[in-house]
């Protein structure tokens, strides 16, 4: 009788005190807010592992860095001064084969070695400002043509055949990073977890019994347009004009630029990618989103395509949201204005 | 003229002074204030489980329902919100009991049926909760605490009126 | 207390069920998510919806008096309230989604309010 008595009190107290395993934690890391979330772990080892991560994003972002000092800006001031070359680390030369590849993929949308350009814009701050406009120094940025392919490694050592070649991984890193994230995570045995920088993000098993899920930022207004799951190893990107930009003569100038103009792109505000699980599904989802974004509008299909993308989508400045038939399964609207707006493939 | 002598014997007088005894320890419940709201041992229940199996279920309910008006009565509470969640417990736990004093007494003794009744006597106090108390889903709130009592209660009542049935 | 008294077959699969029951309603209703608001009824009338991100103290008028509210930066309680049991105050603070505090005889209700997000992260 005492024992029924006392399992029953311990059934209770089991089932009473049981709030969700899940662990959050926000910082400022990687030049962007950082989220991550764990489920199913106790508090003191997500805490760990979280903050592990936290300082591993910190210490690529420095090495990736795009304009102060870093391994990038070293490689930068080489390509600038001739053909001579210099010691490259072993992951960064992968990180360049990669984004190479990628580049050749979406026929040089994606390109990665227009620093120069990105600068001249004024996006090599940690706040934007109007620039003045020079026609000229834009031009003949252009005209150098700087691409990944002048880029030359050998024997761990690297160097450009064009010194117009100034790299910036801003459109890389934080994918890089995510698929890093998982791959340890999964190395400390982590089933369950959802990883965000700077709005990229990348789910990790599942919330509990149901999926995560996301939202996906209204470009114009503080809410979430529409939410779709995440299930395990899929990542989703966001490339939009709402974050990094600054309005000038009441158009607007974003920080994503079309490397074939020189001019950063205008009418999109969003081009959202939801990438399936793969080694670089974190990469896809930041890199892929960027050819959507420039491609003219009767070429985004086939530029999604070309860079194996399934599901995606447009929201132009006209308020028109255009889908992909396989994203268009997915997604759940929040808002209303903007589900009358949408249309598919 | 005519006197009227209403005849009592040895049961009457037992059964009343069990009725007594019913109204004193819910009076005494009454006054003990509860760490939670709502939610008393409800040891009354005990005399009207053992007046069930004793003199049987109408004796029972006379017993309950006169205990649960001269409470109130004397409480000063007759008609208030307590009076009225006593009596639809009361009601809904009698309810119960109706049914479950069929159960074969060889697989079901007295705890069975404390349960059973505590369990609809809460259902009852939670129907009255929902339409008059508070009718918002703010009742879901309650629920566990008082399913959780209700079975804690209705098992340590239960084995109390056990032993004294068999003695 | 229970020394001599065996529960019988039936009895054991009563109480089994009762405790499973007990267990699968705590588990439904009972919310660990923190409350970010706070709606205030009297009677069947609902006083106001607030804020539980602030200090505050409210007078709320009902059918014995005047119940004393204090909110506290995520969590509320009643202060002070006429009734003659004290049932209301003895609940002490609240702070989780769900929770619900009633003082019956003045006829107010505090409910507490949780901001289930419609999704985990926002990306952007």
């Amino acid at each position: 009788m005492r024992l029924l008595l006392l399992l029953f009190l311990s059934f209770i107290l089991a089932s009473c005190s049981k709030p969700e395993p899940l662990y959050n934690s926000q910082s400022y890391v990687f030049g962007t807010l950082v989220d991550i979330t764990i489920y199913g772990e106790s508090e003191a080892y997500a805490h760990e592992l979280s903050s592990h991560l936290m300082r591993d994003f910190q210490s690529l972002h420095n090495r990736l860095h795009a304009w102060r000092p870093s391994e990038i800006s070293t490689l930068n001031r080489a390509f600038a001064k001739g053909k001579t070359p210099v010691h490259i680390k072993p992951d960064l030369a992968a990180i360049i084969k990669h984004a190479t590849a990628y580049s050749l993929k979406s026929d040089g949308s994606f390109n990665p070695s227009i620093g120069g350009l990105i600068r001249a814009w004024g996006f090599h701050h940690d706040e934007f400002k109007p620039i003045k406009i020079d026609k000229e120094k834009l031009n003949s940025l252009v005209k150098a043509n700087p691409h990944m392919t002048d880029i030359v490694i050998e024997d761990g050592k690297i160097y450009s055949q064009n010194s117009a070649v100034q790299l910036d991984l801003g459109g890389y890193a934080k994918g890089y990073a995510l698929d890093a994230a998982v791959v340890f995570l999964r190395k400390q045995g982590i089933k369950n977890a959802l990883i965000n920088i700077g709005g990229n993000i990348i789910a990790l098993g599942k919330h509990g019994d149901k999926a995560w899920r996301v939202g996906i930022q209204h470009p114009r207004k503080p809410n979430a347009i529409a939410t779709l799951d995440l299930p395990s190893g899929w990542a989703i990107g966001t490339s939009g004009d709402y974050q990094r930009y600054f309005d000038l003569d009441s158009k607007r100038y974003c920080h994503i630029i079309n490397p074939a103009t020189g001019y950063p792109v205008q009418g999109i505000q969003a081009v959202t990618v939801l990438i399936p699980p793969a080694s670089n599904a974190g990469v896809l989802s930041d890199v892929t989103s960027k050819p959507i974004f420039i491609a003219k509008p009767e070429e985004r299909v086939e530029a999604a395509s070309k860079v194996g993308v399934e599901n995606f989508m447009v929201i132009e400045s006209s308020q028109k949201i255009y889908l992909s038939a396989a994203l268009a399964k997915r997604i759940t609207w929040l808002d209303k204005d903007a589900e009358k707006h949408a249309t598919q493939y | 003229m005519t006197h009227l002598t209403i005849k009592t014997n040895s049961e009457d007088h037992h059964i009343a002074k069990l009725t007594a005894l019913a109204i004193g320890l819910h009076m005494i419940e009454a006054v003990i204030p509860s760490p939670l709201p709502g939610v008393k041992p409800g040891v009354a229940n005990i005399v009207t489980l053992f007046v069930l199996y004793k003199y049987g279920f109408a004796t029972a309910a006379w017993v309950s329902l006169l205990r649960v008006f001269a409470s109130s009565l004397l409480l000063g509470q007759f008609l208030s919100p307590t009076f009225v969640l006593s009596l639809s417990g009361a009601l809904l736990s009698l309810a119960a009991l109706f049914f479950a004093q069929y159960l074969p007494k060889k697989y079901f003794s007295a705890i069975s049926l404390s349960i059973f009744a505590a369990f609809a006597h809460i259902a009852g106090q939670l129907i009255i909760v929902w339409l008059w108390l508070i009718p918002h889903t703010g009742v879901v709130y309650l629920i566990p605490i008082f399913v959780l009592a209700a079975l804690v209660f209705g098992l340590i009542n239960g084995l109390v009126a056990a032993k004294l049935i068999n003695k | 207390m229970q020394l001599n008294i065996k529960p019988l077959l039936g009895d054991w699969l009563v109480i089994f069920t009762g405790l499973v029951a007990v267990i699968f309603m705590f588990q439904q209703f009972w919310s660990t998510e923190l409350a970010s608001k706070l709606k205030i009824r009297q009677g069947s009338q609902i006083i106001g919806t607030y804020d539980l991100n602030q200090t505050r103290e409210l007078h709320i008028h009902g059918a014995m008096g005047d119940s004393h509210i204090s909110i506290a930066q995520g969590k509320v309680r009643f202060k002070q309230s006429p009734c003659n049991n004290q049932y209301c105050v003895h609940q002490g603070w609240l702070s989780r989604a769900g929770q619900v505090a009633i003082c019956i005889p003045n006829q107010i209700s505090l409910q507490l309010i949780g901001t289930k997000s419609s999704y985990d992260s926002l990306n952007y």
